[in-house]
């Protein structure tokens, strides 16, 4: 018999196939990150030089990707979470169902990663095609993983501890907004002061960026998986926490 | 069946349910009758796992509804008074993804016999956010006995109804009792209670007022009203029978509607307030 999780996600996952066929819903999700593709990348990026004769696209892609990977796994969850819970109450389901809080942590942040994947395959795909170069290896694919699995578990974090919609959003300007201008998605880091550069370790972004930008098994390449693998484990603890402890 | 002991729930400083100590009997249908923010909702939400108590203890087939919660929650179901479905997806998947959560076996024809009892076969795959109102709440029911439970909780299960479509319900829920499973309705209808319920707990402001049948209620406070109208002012005079309602008629002059007593007149005995205020 199948277990519960793989339930919540199927049910995300055939939401989320309904709201594709949908043309302003792609449209929505992709436009932010397809706009700073073509206007830095294409536009600004002519104009700069960055070390080593690497072009701007090229610096630029990966950056996005984990960006894109980001917002989109963060988005779906804490906001299929946050409105499931306060306006359509289909979030109260799974805690009067015979559903244990981990089966729903599950379930929620494999489908933001599914989400945050799809977002980001599309920007990985205009980006070859612009004439930008990846390298896909191993390490590429697992800190892209990590990144969604990262960020749909606070995703869940925030989905579950807003009390409204407005509380939701507050946490997406303090906290992902700022990570997705300063963990070196636009410009390296290593152009800021060295007080800025020590916060930034801190933040989850940075490390995936590193890993997307310099995908090859080295010692700096392991200390950032294994700063995302225990982002992503807190998440998923203070989830399930939360979940446990949860009453109305 | 159900067994709750003592329990309260504050928010704060609020209290929104005060040592409610009663019993419901299996196969019962118990009525919690209250205004809004009595406590009826609060209660409910803490006897099927979405609320902890703040004091006291509940058990629902001899499980604590706290620490016993994985063994406790395939005997029971809920309809809440939001109308929870997943509005995207068809009447069909509601019930299948539902079903999966409780790991019913052969739950196609399991749906399939709840939509024809709901009278919602015909609309089994089309997306809910189509469907009236009262079809929504049909196949809320119908999802809710998805997994055969023992116990139905159902919260206003006819609030903002229609007359017509709030009689097919209740037709429903008097099958249900029929079938055997015990139910916790709450309402702020009258009729609804006097109509289905065995026995009925008035709750006010957070306290179990009164506990009794609704004949047995409404007897306590005389079986008759005597309205008496004068202008836009309304008086009225309890009494215990017929003959005594006659003759405190003919001593009002002004218009007078001399009916039977409900639980409504029972509610304004015990707190001076009407039900709706």
């Amino acid at each position: 018999m199948t277990m519960n999780w793989v339930t919540i996600f199927l049910k995300d996952m055939l939401l989320f196939q309904r709201r594709l066929l949908r043309l302003g819903y792609v449209l929505s999700t992709l436009f932010a990150p397809l706009l700073y593709l073509l206007a830095f990348g294409l536009g600004l990026g002519k104009s700069v030089a960055l070390r080593g004769g690497v072009s701007y696209l090229d610096f630029l892609l990966p950056g996005l990707v984990a960006m894109s990977s980001m917002t989109n796994s963060y988005t779906w969850v804490a906001n299929s979470l946050n409105m499931g819970r306060l306006y359509y109450h289909t979030f109260q389901i799974y805690l009067q169902t015979p559903v244990s809080p981990w089966e729903i942590v599950v379930g929620q942040t494999l489908a933001g990663m599914v989400r945050g994947l799809f977002a980001c395959s599309v920007i990985l795909v205009l980006g070859l095609v612009l004439g930008s170069h990846l390298l896909f290896t191993p390490v590429f694919i697992l800190g892209l993983l990590l990144n969604g699995l990262v960020f749909a578990a606070f995703g869940v974090v925030v989905g579950l501890k807003s009390k409204s919609h407005e509380d939701a959003a507050t946490f997406t300007n303090f906290f992902i907004m700022p990570m997705a201008f300063f963990c070196g998605t636009f410009f390296p880091i290593n152009s800021l002061p060295w007080w800025a550069r020590k916060l930034i370790f801190l933040l989850p972004l940075t490390h995936t960026n590193r890993l997307l930008r310099s995908p090859i098994w080295e010692p700096e390449t392991l200390v950032s998986l294994a700063l995302l693998a225990a982002a992503a484990a807190l998440g998923l603890a203070l989830s399930i926490l939360i979940i446990r402890r949860y009453s109305e | 069946m159900i067994a709750i002991t003592n329990l309260s729930k504050y928010y704060g400083n609020i209290s929104a349910l005060e040592d409610l100590t009663l019993e419901i009997g299996a196969r019962e249908v118990f009525g919690l009758l209250g205004p809004n923010g009595a406590g009826k909702t609060t209660t409910i939400k803490i006897l099927t796992a979405l609320a902890f108590p703040s004091r006291g203890s509940a058990r629902i087939a001899g499980f604590d509804v706290v620490k016993e919660r994985p063994r406790l929650k395939p005997l029971i179901a809920v309809c809440p008074q939001e109308i929870n479905l997943d509005r995207e997806l068809t009447a069909f998947e509601n019930l299948w993804f539902y079903g999966r959560l409780f790991r019913i076996p052969e739950i196609s024809p399991r749906i399939m016999e709840l939509l024809a009892w709901a009278q919602l076969e015909q609309r089994a795959h089309e997306q809910v956010k189509g469907f009236s109102g009262g079809m929504q709440r049909r196949l809320l029911i119908a999802r809710a006995l998805m997994s055969r439970p023992r116990v139905l909780f159902l919260d206003e299960p006819t609030v903002g109804l229609d007359p017509q479509i709030r009689r097919q319900l209740w037709d429903m829920i008097r099958q249900l009792q029929a079938d055997g499973i015990t139910i916790l309705l709450t309402t702020h209808y009258i009729e609804e209670a006097e109509s289905l319920c065995d026995r009925v707990g008035i709750l006010n402001k957070g306290r179990l007022i009164a506990l009794d049948s609704p004949a047995h209620l409404t007897a306590r406070v005389g079986g008759y009203v005597v309205e008496s109208v004068n202008g836009a002012r309304r008086s009225y005079t309890l009494v215990q029978d017929r003959e005594a309602a006659y003759a405190r008629a003919q001593e009002e002059a002004a218009g007078v509607l001399i009916r039977r007593a409900n639980l409504e007149d029972v509610f304004i005995q015990l707190t001076g307030e009407r039900l709706s205020q």
